[in-house]
């Protein structure tokens, strides 16, 4: 195998290329709605029961999805347990070479599920050929870091006395995943239980199931077993029952904080007839801050702060919600982010040029029109596009400051496209508030000076802090990515902790004396 | 086809003669000094580091205090401090020395700006205009400026151009009268010279929709452009990295086609040869020439590129092939390449061949020659700062040379200063090996 490296992302400057893409959405468009059965072993049930609409333009019908009931659950889950054992049963470099193959099978069609993101999630053009190449990344890396840890561990070894360790699979790996990347963040939870030889049982949102079929489909065309892969779509209640199923040895879970800490929960519960203790790696939300130094190059903050905030209506867990600015330059720092978010373009994801996308669903931009107003209400609103498109669930790009500490808009999540500012005496004191939040996701520093760089990072207590540059976009292998505190349990995803968590590592310490002798 | 080996003889003739031209060194001690700092910088890559990020944030700092303290923060991070360096940071650990150590360093970062950078405003630098035109050389205005993120800064960018125009033009008409500068063989050449840059006039730059920042920037470069024809100024659209090269081409001939402004003012374009498909932008650009008629014939300035590490990191961050070429030698050629096409193409374009390599210079003066071309009819251009003997050199061979003048305070002029001295400092740019005292042979051997 070849050293891993990332999938590049398109170069959207290039006309041929636009145009290439124009042209897989207008296929896609002529085959919607998608169909995405309960896919069982062989068996696949109907789909339909859930439909996910285009964001941009909600009459139409994007995916008719089925909805997994709680005996489709208990079947997955045996089927699953059955699926482990053969997948299991194959060697690392096997079961590598079937994701290299899945990956390949996502480069081929790349142009058409970055399309079905546009329609599907309303993700802007660079941002879902971007989310393709990511779940390409992590079948190649995992595939890769698989096969390494196979190898298993080094050890202490004395004469007349064998040791060695090894990585054993769990089991059954539930995972749930959200609708913000709807083919990466899956395709990466997925393919970690795979590669170290679990069988999975994958629930996706219920806003993005087309993704989540045309990845099953791809692991599956490569040699996945049916069995081993398992795709119930559903709601919440689907996710519920997985996670209480005794059959589930290690659930992998992205999306917000309530949901993961209920899976935690549930989790803990270990019925008398489960033979094992579940296992939760739960990436959850985040309230994400970035640091503006007096000697911050604004010409570098403002585009860096607007891209980390505003890029997919800011709906990455990675997004900038606070912005924490040193009085010496807020007033110009807050002139000139105004300024660059009233130019913001707010429109459909399939036009390119498109800043500010719609939000997902209609609930979410209600949960976004009552922070902005909030926001006005204890604070100030600085920026704010009045005019918006129609039809589709568009918020309005906001910046606000001047709220109190306490304000919900500064401690809660938002998940959409607003921003707060807040002034700070000096560094120290941004850290300290910082340090206060229970949230420790992403994080920012625009600074100049070496020394506060330094301590910042040694201070921050987030997962990942972006230094100079934008707070969003981690790429796999040179950005592992996850948040510490409530932001998420578990091991970094994209990095070289990350499979650890779906396997047991096991000790087997041989004696080689015989009569006296080492026998070798 | 040209007989290569008399060209070949003819421009290390002309590049011989230019050498000597040049003034020496040991007239200017000041700057010496400056080169000698230079120097040192060229040859450690960490100290390089540390004096141009101490440069970069100096009017960024909000006393003398602040700024000794990110110069210490800086030096801390060279491995191996020269001793005078070692003596700042010693200088750095105490109240007092962080005054005196800011105050000597502020005036050192000045001294370097005021190399680049002519004035503060177009009015101060007029006095710098109108020596360089006393001195045989003819000059364009660069307004500098922070980075435009909002509709507002690209209104006053806009309103600073148009200001600028209108304050070289009626300046310019009290100059007296330079033949050499003011006319070629297709007719006369305006005096007062304004080079503008897109990206400061429209927020709206987007790699992926050229069209977007083509229609906010036209909004404000169609009043600049009418502004030049009235007043019978010069508009230079400056060409910047990849991501807006298409916005500016597009920009360029849109407007250009337009009606009102079929008959002026003159214009001109960047043509950069360190792009691997610059062949066919100038293919695009004589097509355009071609098609459209328009005069005063459009001014095509090739340079070679001033974005070259962005453009590759850019490149290698997304695991796309450079768009620009790899051996600089492959991007001398190409320059060559190109002057020869341009040349070539006259009278449909008017030629500028800004560059301060030797070499590339000799080159264009000599095939020009080669082919019968009078030299009023080929412009040579340097950057103010970086070009300064060069261009005394050229005047005195009585060739028309223009010099860019950045115009604008410190804290606008930053980025383009560290710019200018990381490429003055860049190992295989031709000052430093010229400063390194590589000799003539070398210096004007063929890419
Ligand atoms: C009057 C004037 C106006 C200008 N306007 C513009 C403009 O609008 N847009 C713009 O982009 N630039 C502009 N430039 C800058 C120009 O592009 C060059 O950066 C600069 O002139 C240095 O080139 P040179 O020929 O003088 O020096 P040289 O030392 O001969 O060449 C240096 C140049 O070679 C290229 N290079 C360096 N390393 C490599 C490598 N490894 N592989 C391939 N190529 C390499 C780069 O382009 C670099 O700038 C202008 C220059 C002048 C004099």
């Amino acid at each position: 195998m070849n050293p891993f490296s990332n999938e590049p992302v398109l170069d959207l400057r290039r006309g041929e290329v636009r145009e290439s893409l124009t042209a897989a959405l207008t296929g896609v468009e002529r085959s919607l709605p998608l169909r995405v059965p309960v896919l069982i072993g062989d068996q696949s049930g109907a789909g339909e029961g859930i439909e996910s609409l285009d964001p941009g333009r909600p009459s139409r019908v994007v995916a008719v999805a089925g909805t997994a009931s709680a005996s489709d659950v208990d079947a997955a889950v045996t089927a699953a347990g059955r699926g482990h054992r053969e997948w299991g049963g194959r060697s690392a470099e096997e079961r590598a070479a079937v994701l290299l193959r899945a990956a390949g099978v996502l480069r081929a069609r790349r142009a058409p599920l970055a399309a079905l993101q546009v329609l599907e999630c309303a993700k802007p053009w660079a941002e879902a050929d971007a989310d393709v190449c990511e779940a390409i990344d992590f079948l190649e890396y995992y595939a890769r870091q698989a096969v390494e840890l196979a190898a298993g561990r080094e050890l202490i070894q004395v004469p007349g006395e064998r040791n060695t360790m090894t990585y054993r699979p769990l089991g059954v790996v539930a995972v749930i995943s959200p609708w913000n990347f709807p083919l990466a963040i899956p395709c990466g939870m997925v393919a970690a239980a795979l590669a170290t030889g679990n069988a999975v049982v994958l629930k996706p949102a219920e806003q993005a199931p087309g993704s989540a079929l045309m990845l099953a489909e791809a692991l599956r065309e490569a040699g996945v077993p049916a069995e081993a892969l398992a795709l119930l779509p559903g709601y919440g209640e689907a996710g519920q029952a997985l996670v209480r199923h005794p059959g589930v040895h290690a659930i992998a879970f992205t999306g917000s904080g309530a949901v993961g800490l209920e899976i935690v929960r549930t989790a803990a519960e270990t019925p008398d007839e489960q033979g094992h203790v579940k296992r939760v790696v739960a990436e959850m939300g985040g309230k994400n801050a970035v640091i503006v130094d007096s000697d911050a190059d604004l010409d570098e903050a403002v585009p860096a702060i607007v891209r980390s905030a505003f890029v997919y209506a800011g709906q990455k867990c990675s997004a900038a919600a606070r912005i924490l600015a040193h009085e010496a330059i807020a007033d110009p720092l807050l002139e000139r982010l105004a300024g660059a978010v009233e130019v913001l373009r707010v429109g459909q994801a399939g036009t390119f040029g498109t800043d500010v996308p719609p939000v997902i669903e209609r609930e979410a931009q209600e949960r976004v029109e009552r922070y902005a107003a909030l926001a006005g209400a204890e604070g100030r609103v600085v920026a704010r596009q009045d005019e918006l498109p129609e039809p589709g669930f568009f918020c309005a790009p906001t910046v606000a400051c001047d709220l109190p500490e306490a304000s919900a808009v500064l401690t809660e999540e938002v998940f959409g496209p607003l921003v707060a500012v807040e002034r700070v005496g000096d560094v120290e004191e941004a850290t300290d508030r910082i340090e206060a939040s229970p949230f420790a996701l992403t994080g920012g520093l625009f600074s100049r000076n070496p020394r506060t760089v330094e301590l910042v990072a040694r201070r921050s207590p987030v997962g990942n802090l972006y230094v100079n540059r934008h707070i969003t976009g981690a790429m796999v292998g040179r950005q592992p990515f996850g948040g510490n505190r409530r932001s998420g349990v578990g091991a970094k995803a994209g990095g070289p902790d990350y499979l650890l968590q779906f396997v047991g590592p096991h000790v087997v310490t041989e004696n080689t004396m015989r009569h006296g002798l080492v026998v070798e | 086809m040209v007989d290569e080996g008399e060209l070949e003889r003819r421009i290390r003739e002309i590049g011989g003669a230019l050498e000597r031209a040049l003034p020496s060194r040991a007239r200017h001690p000041v700057r010496s000094l400056d080169e000698r700092a230079m120097q040192l910088a060229s040859e450690d890559a960490e100290l390089k580091a540390a004096l141009f990020r101490f440069v970069d944030v100096t009017p960024a700092c909000r006393s003398l205090d602040d700024l000794s303290r990110h110069l210490a923060g800086f030096l801390g991070e060279v491995e191996q401090t020269p001793p005078p360096l070692r003596v700042a940071m010693r200088m750095a650990e105490t109240g007092p020395g962080r005054a005196v150590l800011g105050a000597a360093s502020a005036r050192g970062v000045r001294h370097m700006a005021h190399r680049f950078i002519v004035g503060e405003s177009p009015r101060a630098a007029l006095g710098v205009l109108g020596g360089l035109w006393d001195g045989g050389a003819a000059s364009s205005v660069d307004l500098l400026g922070e980075a435009t993120v909002t509709a507002a800064e690209a209104d006053r960018y806009a309103v600073r151009c148009s200001d600028a125009l209108e304050t070289l033009a009626q300046a310019c008409a009290a100059w007296p009268e330079r033949p050499a500068l003011e006319r070629d063989s297709a007719g006369p050449l305006p005096r007062a010279n304004l080079s503008v840059k897109v990206s400061a006039l429209t927020p709206l730059l987007r790699p992926e929709a050229p069209e977007v920042g083509r229609d906010d920037a036209a909004r404000r470069l169609r009043p600049l452009l009418r502004r030049a024809r009235d007043l019978g100024a010069h508009l230079h659209i400056d060409m910047e990295s990849l991501d807006s090269l298409e916005t500016t081409l597009e920009l360029v001939f849109e407007l250009l086609d337009e009606h009102e402004l079929a008959d002026g003012p003159s214009a001109g374009i960047v043509l950069q040869a360190y792009l691997r498909d610059s062949a066919e932008q100038l293919d695009r650009i004589l097509a355009w020439a071609r098609a459209s008629g328009r005069r005063p014939a459009l001014t095509v300035r090739l340079v070679k590129g001033a974005y070259w590490d962005h453009e590759v990191v850019e490149a290698r961050q997304h695991g796309w092939a450079p768009p620009v070429f790899e051996d600089k030698r492959e991007s001398d050629r190409n320059f060559e390449a190109l002057t020869r096409r341009l040349l070539d193409a006259r009278p449909l374009v008017r030629v500028a061949v800004a560059s301060h390599n030797l070499r590339s210079v000799a080159h264009a003066i000599g095939y020009n020659r080669t082919r019968g071309g009078a030299d009023e009819d080929l412009e040579l251009q340097v950057l103010r700062g970086l070009g300064d003997d060069l261009l005394h050199a050229l005047t005195r061979q009585d060739l028309r040379v223009r010099a860019y003048c950045p115009v604008g305070d410190m804290v606008a002029g930053m980025a383009y200063l560290v710019r200018r001295l990381l490429e003055n400092t860049a190992n295989d740019s031709f000052l430093s090996e010229q400063a390194r005292g590589a000799d003539l042979d070398r210096l004007l051997a063929a890419p």
